[in-house]
């Protein structure tokens, strides 16, 4: 597992952090909350420690870096299979413990009429559930596939994970 | 419904393609590149100087440890390389703020756009026979009709839109019941209003739809629309119209566009996009996606 880059830890504008694609922040401060817009078939996924309060955000772009290790070594959150360890250990350093986090997803779409050969949405989201069932994650939360846009939001003071397409917003943690 | 008339008299309004952009894809077309005229376009415009300076010392181009002046920087980089870095900046500086009627962020249009022109450029070097300056052209307009919608319908048009969208429907389709047209039609009408060639508005046309028969049939316009999937999956320019798009079931074939190939294209537009915005001091993240 490659070391966390301090970058991690970033600091909140206006009160928010914003995740770009290929991007992770973890953070314990409760005023803030954590962002990522126009999630298609890339996949954003929370977790937070209530009793910690301590968070983190990923939004990742691929399933594998073996697609470009060379890429997976300077920007490892492009990948899941190197962006999710790195969340993990990111709010672990910050005082997280495995066992009280909660975890949410969404994104993983598709594109209509793709025969089947590319499905890089679907392939996203499988990568994500081998990842956890490989070290007993539950997903808690999920809003994923079909073709639609999504803005995934973590409130850092209370964990409330919430997901917003075209305008509606709903609650995936506290369900 | 049948709005076409009004939509095209709005394009009138729009800010004209800067004059030193179409002397730059005149160039393209004709295949005749004057480095002469390219340094002068870039020595009147201290953004384009400042972009140049910047790929001119950067370590794709440079040696590192000297830093070249802009006549050096201007050779060093060659006909090709100019005419995509002032193509840049000049559509840059008309897409920037545009893409309100899909609901995108400020920025994510001209990302879209560049991520278009690069995968289109990278698929055009791949397809034997394809001009992929003109590829690169072709899939950095390919959303002109997107600033068209903004000043004639500002975020209105994605909210009638969506009344008409069907799960099963592509957005365009969706477009064409509320409307009786689609943005893509409204960008090739654009750009011949630009007087841009009519491949190129045949190019923009078809970027959702590409015919698969001849002779209709064009490789240009294949390249265009696989490389607007790409972007689409890279994240680049998703506004509320999601991924309500297809994947044209001939255009994989006849490109011999692996799964793979698909994925180091995805994984390489975005390290491209972000070099272009550090080139002209935009900041990715803050408007991330």
């Amino acid at each position: 597992m490659p070391a966390t880059p301090a970058r991690t830890i970033k600091t909140a504008t206006d009160g928010k952090i914003v995740i770009g694609v290929g991007d992770l922040a973890v953070s314990n401060e409760p005023s803030t909350h954590l962002i990522t817009y126009a999630l298609g078939s890339c996949i954003g996924v929370t977790i937070y420690d209530p009793v910690a309060k301590v968070g983190g955000m990923l939004h990742f772009m691929l399933p594998s870096s073996k697609t470009n290790e060379e890429k997976a070594k300077n920007q490892p959150a492009m990948f899941a299979n190197t962006g999710v360890p790195l969340l993990f250990k990111g709010t672990y350093d910050l005082g997280a413990k495995k066992e009280r986090l909660v975890v949410c997803a969404a994104g993983g779409a598709e594109v209509l009429a793709d025969d089947g050969h590319f499905k890089v949405g679907s392939r996203n989201r499988t990568i994500l559930r081998k990842l956890f069932w490989k070290n007993d994650i539950l997903v808690i939360g999920e809003d994923t596939g079909g073709s639609i846009s999504r803005t995934l939001k973590l409130c850092m003071a209370d964990g409330t994970v919430s997901v917003s397409t075209k305008g509606k917003e709903q609650v995936l943690w506290p369900t | 419904m049948a709005d076409v008339s009004k939509i095209l008299k709005g394009i009138n309004k729009l800010p004209a393609l800067p004059a030193s952009a179409g002397r730059i894809i005149t160039m393209m077309s004709d295949k005749h590149v004057d480095l002469g005229e390219i340094a002068d376009i870039v020595r009147l415009d201290e953004a384009l100087s400042i972009a140049v300076l910047h790929y001119g010392n950067s370590v794709h181009y440079g040696r590192p440890g000297r830093e070249f002046d802009l006549r050096e920087c201007l050779v060093r980089l060659g006909g090709d390389m100019m005419m995509k870095i002032v193509l840049q900046q000049q559509v840059g500086t008309l897409m920037e703020r545009g893409g309100e009627a899909f609901g995108l962020r400020r920025g994510a249009l001209w990302r879209g756009a560049l991520g278009g022109a690069f995968a289109a450029d990278h698929l055009g070097k791949r397809h034997s026979g394809s001009d992929s300056e003109l590829c690169f052209l072709c899939g950095m307009l390919r959303d002109i009709g997107k600033l068209a919608l903004d000043m004639h319908y500002g975020a209105e048009y994605v909210d009638r839109v969506a009344k008409h969208l069907e799960p099963s429907m592509t957005f365009t389709e969706a477009e064409r019941s509320a409307f009786g047209t689609d943005h893509a039609e409204v960008g090739a009408e654009l750009a011949l209003r630009w007087q841009l060639p009519s491949r190129i508005a045949d190019a923009i046309r078809f970027h959702h739809d590409p015919p698969a028969h001849e002779p209709e049939h064009d490789a240009l316009f294949d390249i265009v629309h696989a490389a607007d999937i790409l972007c689409l999956w890279a994240g680049l320019a998703i506004g509320q119209d999601g991924l309500q798009y297809k994947l044209v079931p001939h255009v994989r074939k006849s490109l011999g566009l692996s799964r793979r190939d698909a994925e180091v294209e995805i994984a390489m537009l975005w390290s491209k996009v972000q070099e272009v915005e550090e080139s002209m001091d935009m900041t990715t993240n803050e408007r991330a996606a």
